[in-house]
């Protein structure tokens, strides 16, 4: 858990973009249910600690470096050093303060919280 | 200038070409960035092998694979990786959006050199698989000392 919300707080160490890291979008699952947004990102070979993610006005930012460390002579090559990046817009009824993140197996799992007036409720009728 | 490309505006959005232009545009931004950017088709793994003096490196971008659903077979100058995907869906939760594939996938490769079987390597980190194939005793290069 507190794993989790570090990871959701580091908004300061979003990475800048470099020219040469080829810029890769994650590909991603989204779940809903009345309570929640789940969403799953694949960021193979990412370092957890170069994930982050970041949320501002109504913009959800994810972002991961794969740095390889390789040597000799290359005879095929199809996963490279890259950049993950991908933005989503997220409705107003998230509670944005609430975000977990969880980074395992190179895949990102976010629980978005919806806020409580957001979820579906049912009058009594007197 | 001004008045020629507001002619030429309206002329084209009468058309509705510059709307159809704006779909076509959309459409190929979506196709290269699933399919070309980021994705093989068949959902095998992406993967990469170098070459040093005395072993080959092969990495194979396995995200949410576990450890105990990845095969990996050498014989020889043949290897094979397998294994399987698993995604659960959480319970309760209705599917929006997926991108993320879920299958069982096989890639094989003929190496370049007979590899010492006994001595591989592999860690599956991150998602991230590394194998680690030392060249047999036969395949490294030998210095020759000059009488």
């Amino acid at each position: 858990m507190q794993e989790r919300n570090e990871i959701v707080k580091s908004q300061e160490n979003i990475e800048q973009k470099t020219n040469n890291r080829a810029v890769a979008i994650p590909l991603v699952d989204i779940y809903e249910n009345e309570e929640a947004i789940l969403l799953h990102a694949d960021m193979p070979g990412v370092a957890k600690d170069r994930v982050s993610v970041n949320i501002d006005q109504g913009k959800l930012t994810l972002t991961g470096v794969r740095e390889l460390r390789r040597d000799g002579a290359v005879q095929w090559d199809e996963i490279g050093e890259v950049e993950y990046q991908r933005t989503f817009s997220i409705p107003h009824t998230i509670d944005a303060g609430n975000v977990e993140a969880e980074f395992k197996e190179g895949v990102l799992k976010l629980i978005l919280p919806k806020s409580a007036s957001a979820k579906p409720r049912s009058v009594e009728i007197h | 200038m001004w008045n020629t490309a507001n002619e030429l505006n309206s002329m084209l959005g009468a058309m509705g070409l510059l709307r159809s232009m704006n779909r076509i545009f959309t459409d190929f931004d979506r196709h290269y960035s699933n399919s070309f950017v980021w994705k093989i088709s068949d959902g095998a793994p992406r993967t990469s092998m170098y070459d040093s003096s005395d072993r080959l490196v092969i990495t194979a971008e396995l995200p949410g694979v576990k450890k105990e659903d990845l095969n990996v077979k050498v014989q020889g100058k043949y290897l094979e990786l397998s294994g399987e995907r698993r995604i659960d869906i959480p319970e309760g939760f209705e599917k929006r959006r997926v991108e993320r594939d879920v299958n069982s996938f096989t890639r094989s490769f003929t190496l370049p050199y007979d590899i010492d079987v006994d001595k591989v390597d592999a860690k599956l980190e991150s998602g991230l698989l590394t194998l680690t194939l030392p060249k047999a005793a036969s395949e490294q290069l030998k210095q020759i000392t000059i009488h």
